[in-house]
This record gives structure tokens, C-alpha cells and sequence, in this order.
């Protein structure tokens, strides 16, 4: 006797199979030529002290990391199970109620895992990384948790109201909501980023303007971020989208120890995040990412009363917690590769491999990097490609062109 | 103990308000004198009171009539009482402090009063000031720039008892407040008594009136605090902050729009009273929330009837358009001291922090010292927001079922003795 087969039954590997042909287009919309990348020995460009450095100094970051993730999990656990007595300390309705449980989870989550990250810090500043101070990073983490708590409320108003009226499809209209809020986001993110002052350096930004006609881009906004006063590790990234579009060098950049080339090669390399539209990639692995995690979310949340309630608040944020732990490396993956091609379209514009070479060496000296991390500290934390890597890369780009 | 006794009735004589300053500087100057002699006594009693477990009577009375002559200075230079005090704390005076002897008294807290006695100083601050008038107009002045309650009471007081020859009962009370505050905290610096004072103003200066106001206050907090909640309670408000503001913007349009209708019509439009009236419901949700005063999370929408701390505005009625008018001078001065109401709410909010996370517990007096702030407060904004003509009340009071009358300004003696 055949049995009916329900709608959902159909649907699901319908949706799986438009999922990872998404996943796939957007992966090759990042486009890296196939390359050889020869085995270079790390001792030749940085010296045995550094690298015993390094790797020490990256891999006890890397185990806080890990037992960091592991007290997180704990936490959330303890939290799924045990939150929903706080709904009493709530004299909100619905929605406000399962906001003050969300804000809690969080907040329990930064006290746990405080002591990590203050152990961080510590070991930042005894190699000289960092240099905040313990009472600041812990003064501005906890007002930043008001910040973080602003926009979690609305995400949470969001997929609650949605739960109120859509019951278990709730998740699908979310997807495309937090996708818009994340455009929104990148769009914004340029005005948020705290203590940015115009690119005061005419040189740098002609350079900067035949860069961009070179890699076929229009003119973004050269802003330059004060961070001496925190850490000594320079840094650069690309924000903002269309019109707001904005370069952001950090000023320990710019503070003479590298050289105008190196500099040139870090400003081609975000332009080339500019060329390939990443930011708006990003938004699109968010989709991506949020499809599933949230469909889980409304499934698990089921025995709760669904997302509608707030004691199903709790394990909602487990869930999109261990989903995000888990994305992470295969995430990473995708921005490493986007890294590479960004790397790669600097390499082609400045046509400068010494000094992307030295501009490596110096990004990883400066910033006590591992040049070749373990396997899975770079597949876990590992968001650009190993240093050893890029350099191997900016060697490849260099032999056919000798 | 310490006994607070206020049997003052109102009345002010012209020409010692006016020259109420220059009058009361012989016993300011007197007092400065005597302050340090009783400095010095001070931590003689100290030590004699550390090795004796027990205050010696000699050092107790000196330091007693200090702080009882100094209340009786203070109420007259700021209006809280009319008689000149004279020179001595031999008198009877309206505005009266009885220190009871001394007592025995744990060791532990003798040895460690000045720094257990820090939060009662915080809260003396605030209600009696530190620095003076010319400090806070002085831009390069060091000292901190905050009126008390004493000072702002004294200068309102003093326009108000210019033209009326009375002084109006809630600037007194209020006066009164901070004065019996202050003393009991001096008497507990000063090893006078063992007694933490309280900072409940209900219970501060005896018999209060019971009011029903148009904007009242309802508290319905049973003063457990949430340990998880209080240590957050920052953060946790920001949403709710950003919301006010939000939800602010759009008040301030209708606040316009209501002044003009008003203005007109001689009353508030219902849909402008409502809306306003449940923006300030939830702004003062939001502030019980922020400052400790009520525990649980409100909502977002300001809904009557959802928060143990709860405002009652009373339904829109005619008002006087010269009143209207002229609303925003006349709400001025209530503006000023809802600011003032604002520094005791944040000392409540530091202090309520460490007691709610230690104790699970808000202390009453610091409970009710915050919700009267924040009935004060959400009186001016209405009153300054034309949902009502009731000029707010600004002593301490009890809140009576809606529709009692408000009671008139009582003109006799109230005399008042009251166990702290």
C-alpha cells in the first residue's frame, strides 16, 4: 500500500538541494586560480626565536579558545535548562519576557567566559600585543554587552513576533529579514566603528586611486582607526556597502614601520575585497548559514511551546550557539578562500611580491602570528590563509612572471 | 536613637527671609568654630569609645549638641524653620534633633564607622549638598557641583515665602527630610548612636499627609531583588533606553501639538493625553527598572497595571490657559529639582546595587527614597507635559486612593516625634 507523501517530506531535500546549489555558486563566485603552492620552509623568512614564539603564543590562545567554546556550551546547557525559571523576574508580555531570557543567556555566557578572556589579555599583554588595561577591558566589555544587548532585543522581537504569527514556518520569514538587517548592518557599519578619522596621507590615496582603477573598482573612503593605544598589531579592513563603502587602516599601520610598497599592497589587497564584492558575500553565507540553523531552532524549540514562548528562549540560543561553533570552520573556509583572492588581486595590481612578501612577514611579526599554525587551530580560528601560505602565494605569482 | 522633631507651622516673617543668609552667618561662623572643636572631639570619642565599648557622656553631649545645633542652623538658613536659632541648642526648636545617651556599641563598628558610614555620607551629599553656590557657578572650581535638596529648597523657599509669608509645606518637608537624614548620619559618623540611618522618607520626619494627586504613585515591591538581574541591571536597561529615546522623539512632536490644542481648547485632546500618559508610564517603568526600585523587566509598551511600581495619571481635565501658557517657566523650577531627585535616584541606584547583589534585597529606606524621586519626578514631567495643572507635590507623602481630595495647605503647627 502507498503511503501519501506529506509536503515536508518533499520539500526537504528540494530545500537541501537549493541550498548547496547556493552554497556552491557563491563559492565560486569567488574566483582563485588554480595554484601550486610550493612547501616553503618557515625558517627562511623568520627567525627560530620568532617562530618558537608564535607558535607558543598561538597555541595558548588556541586551547583557551577551545576550552573556552567548551565552558560556553557548558553554560548555554545549564542555561536551557535552568533559564526559564527567570521569566518571573519579567513583568513584560511575551516578547519582552523572552527578551530579558535572551539578554541573560548572554550575559551569563560573558561572566563565564570571562576568566578566559582576561586570561587572554593577559597573555596578549605579556607579549606585547596588547596593551589595554585589565579594568578598561573589563569596563567597556560590560557596557558593550548594552550594545550587543540593543541588537539582540531586536533580533529577538523579530523571530518572536514572526513565531506569534506564523507558528513553525516562523524561521523562513525570518532568514530573509536578518539577511536585510544584515545588508542594513554592513551598509551602517562604517559610522560604528569607534574612533576612525580621514586618511590624512595625499600620497597614499592617489596610490589608492590608480589601485582602484586598476582592479576596476570605484572610490571608496579612506579612514584611518586609532588603536596605538591598545595594541601594537596593525590591521586594515574593508566595511560598508555601495556608497558607504569604506577602507579602514589601523594607525599601527601606518606608523613607519612599513614600508610605503607594504602599505600599497595591504590597501590593494582590501581593494580587492572592494573588487570582489566580499562584504555582500559575507551577507550571503550569513543567509546561508541562518537558513538551517534557524529551521533547527524552531524544530528544537518545538518541546518549549515553540519560539513564540519565551521559555523556549534558553535552548533557541544553544541551538544557534553549537550551530555557529560547528559553522565555523567550514565558514572560515569560505572567507580563506576569499582572503587568497584578495591576495591575490593585489598581487596582480601592484605587481609587487617583495614587498607583499615583507608586508607578510611584518603583519606577522608584528601581530605575534604563527607563519604555520597546527591543522586545526587555522581550521577552527583561521579566517585568512596562513601566512606561510601567502607568501607561498606571492612566491607562485612570481614564478611565471621571471 | 536619634529623635526628629518637627513642630514648625509654615509661617515666615518678611524681612528675616529676606535677609534669611546674612542673618544666619554669625551661626554659620559659629558653627564652623564649634566644627572644629568637635573635630577633635570626634576622634577623642573615637578612641575613648573603641577601648570603652561606650561613648564617654562628656564627649557624647558635646558632640550631640554639635549636631543638634547645626540642624537647628541649617533649618533656618534654609527656610525649614522661622525663629533665629540663637547661639546654643538650649532652646526648643521648630526643627528639632534629641540624641538619646550614650549606649553601648559593637567594636567592630566603631572601628571601621567612617567607612560604613561612606553610603549615608553619599546620600547626605545628595540631599544636603557639598560645595557651595559660588563653587557650582565657578567653572574652574575643584569642588563637586551639585546643589542638595537643602539649597534648592532654600532659594525656591525663599521667592515663594517673599510673596506668600508662608513656605509651601512640600518644599518644607523636603527640607525637613534632608535635615533629619543628616542628622542621623552625623550622629552615627560621630559614635552618637549605632543606629545605620535610615533613608526611608516616610518615616524620616513623623505624620505625613496622605494625598491623592492626579499623578500618583502605587508601590506594590516586595523588595526581593534578582542577583542576576541587579548585577546586569545596567546593560539589561540599555534596549529600554534606546527605545525612551525613540519613543522620546515622538513624545516631544505630541508634546507640541498637545501645548497648542491645549492652548486652544482648554484641554488636552484624549489621544494626546493617552499617548503621553503612557509614554511617561513607561519612562518611569523604565526608570524603577534602571534604578532599583522595582526588580522585575518591564515591557516595552508602557501597559498600566504591569509593574509593582506604578504611576496613575488621572483623565484629562480642563485647564487654566494662562497656565498653559506659561508652562514651561512654571515648570522650571519642579525641573530642577527632578534634576536634583535624578543624583538621589543614582546614589540609590550605586548603593541599592551592592545591597540587592549581597542581599538579594533592596533596603526599604533606599526603595522608598527612590520611589519618591520618581513620583516627584513623573509629577513634573507631567505637570510640565499638561497632563495635569497639579503644580507636583515635592515632600514626602502618602499616596491616598484616587479621588480623595487633595489636601490644602495646612497653615497650624504639625508636631511630630518619631522613634528611628
Amino acid at each position: 500500500m502507498s503511503r501519501r507523501l506529506r509536503p515536508a517530506t518533499i520539500a526537504l531535500p528540494v530545500g537541501a538541494a537549493l541550498w548547496a546549489w547556493a552554497a556552491y555558486a557563491l563559492w565560486n563566485a569567488t574566483h582563485l586560480p588554480s595554484l601550486d603552492l610550493p612547501q616553503l620552509d618557515a625558517h627562511r623568512y623568520f627567525s627560530d626565536s620568532f617562530l618558537e614564539r608564535s607558535a607558543d603564543y598561538e597555541l595558548f590562545l588556541g586551547f583557551l579558545g577551545l576550552i573556552g567554546s567548551i565552558a560556553l556550551v557548558t553554560v548555554l546547557v545549564l542555561y536551557a535548562w535552568h533559564g526559564p525559571r527567570l521569566v518571573r523576574e519579567s513583568a513584560a508580555g511575551r516578547v519582552g519576557t523572552g527578551m530579558l531570557l535572551a539578554m541573560l543567556g548572554f550575559a551569563v555566557v560573558w561572566l563565564a567566559e570571562l576568566p578566559f578572556d582576561l586570561l587572554g589579555l593577559w597573555w596578549q599583554r605579556r607579549h606585547d600585543v596588547s596593551h589595554e588595561g585589565y579594568l578598561r577591558h573589563l569596563l567597556f566589555g560590560f557596557l558593550g554587552l548594552g550594545g550587543t544587548f540593543v541588537f539582540l532585543c531586536l533580533g529577538i522581537g523579530i523571530m518572536m513576533g514572526l513565531a506569534g504569527v506564523m507558528r513553525r514556518w516562523w524561521w523562513l520569514a525570518a532568514v530573509p529579514a536578518f539577511v536585510a538587517l544584515g545588508l542594513l548592518s554592513a551598509f551602517l557599519s562604517p559610522y560604528l566603528i569607534p574612533g576612525t578619522e580621514p586618511l590624512h596621507k595625499p600620497a597614499l590615496e592617489q596610490e589608492a586611486r590608480t589601485l582602484e582603477r586598476i582592479e576596476g573598482t570605484g572610490e571608496s573612503r579612506l579612514r584611518v582607526q586609532e588603536v596605538h593605544e591598545f595594541t601594537d598589531a596593525p590591521n586594515a579592513e574593508t566595511v560598508g556597502l555601495g556608497p558607504t563603502t569604506t577602507i579602514v587602516l589601523w594607525d599601527t599601520l601606518l606608523d613607519g614601520d612599513f614600508s610605503p610598497a607594504e602599505v600599497r599592497f595591504v590597501v590593494a589587497h582590501e581593494i580587492g575585497h572592494v573588487a570582489h564584492d566580499d562584504v555582500l558575500k559575507r551577507v550571503g553565507w550569513l543567509a546561508l548559514f541562518l537558513l538551517p540553523a534557524l529551521g533547527l531552532t524552531a524544530y528544537l524549540t518545538r518541546r518549549r511551546g515553540g519560539l513564540a514562548q519565551p521559555e523556549a528562549i534558553p535552548v533557541a540560543i544553544l541551538v544557534l550557539a553549537v550551530t555557529q561553533l560547528l559553522a565555523a570552520p567550514l565558514l572560515n573556509t569560505a572567507f580563506r578562500r576569499e582572503e587568497a583572492a584578495a591576495d591575490w588581486a593585489a598581487l596582480e595590481a601592484t605587481r609587487e611580491p617583495t614587498a607583499a612578501k615583507a608586508s607578510f612577514r611584518r603583519l606577522a611579526t608584528k601581530s605575534l602570528s604563527d607563519p604555520d599554525p597546527p591543522f586545526w587551530i587555522d581550521g577552527l580560528y583561521g579566517n585568512h590563509p596562513t601566512t606561510m601560505e601567502r607568501i607561498a602565494m606571492a612566491e607562485a605569482w612570481e614564478a611565471p612572471a621571471r | 536613637m536619634v529623635r526628629f522633631a518637627l513642630n514648625d507651622d509654615l509661617q515666615r516673617r518678611r524681612p528675616t527671609v529676606f535677609f534669611r543668609a546674612l542673618i544666619a552667618l554669625p551661626c554659620l561662623i559659629w558653627v564652623g568654630i564649634w566644627g572644629i572643636g568637635a573635630a577633635l572631639v570626634a576622634v577623642i570619642n573615637w578612641v575613648a569609645t573603641l577601648i570603652r565599648g561606650k561613648s564617654p557622656a562628656t564627649l557624647h553631649e558635646f558632640l550631640a549638641k554639635y549636631v543638634r545645633y547645626t540642624t537647628h542652623v541649617y533649618a533656618y538658613l534654609y527656610l525649614a524653620a522661622d525663629p533665629f536659632p540663637g547661639f546654643s541648642d538650649d532652646r526648643a526648636y521648630p526643627v528639632d534633633v534629641e540624641i538619646e545617651p550614650p549606649a553601648r556599641q559593637n567594636r567592630w563598628t566603631v572601628a571601621f564607622r567612617l567607612v560604613l558610614a561612606v553610603p549615608a555620607l553619599l546620600i547626605v551629599g545628595v540631599l544636603g549638598g557639598s560645595g557651595s553656590l559660588l563653587d557650582a557657578l565657578n567653572e574652574s572650581s575643584e569642588s563637586p557641583r551639585f546643589f542638595g535638596a537643602l539649597v534648592v529648597v532654600g532659594v525656591f523657599g525663599w521667592f515663594y515665602a517673599m510673596a506668600r509669608g508662608r513656605m509651601p509645606r512640600g518644599l518644607r518637608d523636603l527640607a525637613a527630610y534632608a535635615l533629619s537624614y543628616g542628622a542621623r548620619a552625623w550622629a552615627y559618623l560621630l559614635l552618637l548612636t549605632d543606629r545605620y540611618p535610615s533613608s526611608d522618607p516616610l518615616t524620616a520626619i513623623g505624620p505625613l499627609p496622605t494625598r491623592s494627586d492626579p499623578v500618583r504613585l502605587e508601590v506594590a515591591d516586595d523588595l526581593r531583588r534578582s542577583r542576576l538581574t541587579v548585577f546586569f541591571r545596567l546593560a539589561l536597561a540599555f534596549p529600554h533606553l534606546v527605545w525612551l529615546a525613540l519613543w522620546g522623539l515622538l513624545a516631544l512632536l505630541v508634546a507640541i501639538v498637545n501645548w497648542f490644542a491645549t492652548l486652544a481648547m482648554g484641554t488636552s485632546p484624549g489621544w494626546a493625553h493617552r499617548f503621553l500618559s503612557r509614554y511617561l508610564r513607561y519612562q518611569q517603568h523604565v526608570s524603577a527598572f534602571l534604578y532599583l526600585v522595582g526588580n522585575p523587566f518591564p515591557g516595552f509598551v508602557g501597559a498600566s497595571g504591569t509593574y509593582p511600581i506604578e504611576i496613575h495619571i488621572a483623565e484629562r481635565r480642563r485647564q487654566n490657559r494662562w497656565t498653559v501658557l506659561f508652562r514651561a517657566i512654571l515648570a522650571l523650577p519642579a525641573l530642577i529639582l527632578t534634576a536634583l531627585f535624578g543624583q538621589l535616584l543614582a546614589v540609590v541606584a550605586f548603593l541599592g546595587w551592592f545591597a540587592g547583589l549581597f542581599t538579594a534585597r533592596m533596603p526599604l529606606g533606599l526603595r522608598n527614597a527612590g520611589a519618591y524621586a520618581i513620583r516627584y519626578s513623573t509629577q513634573a514631567n507631567a505637570y510640565f507635559l499638561l497632563l495635569t495643572d497639579s503644580y507636583p507635590y515635592s515632600g514626602p507623602c502618602h499616596e491616598g486612593p484616587p479621588g480623595l481630595p487633595v489636601p490644602a495647605p495646612d497653615p497650624r503647627p504639625v508636631p511630630a516625634s518619631l522613634d528611628v
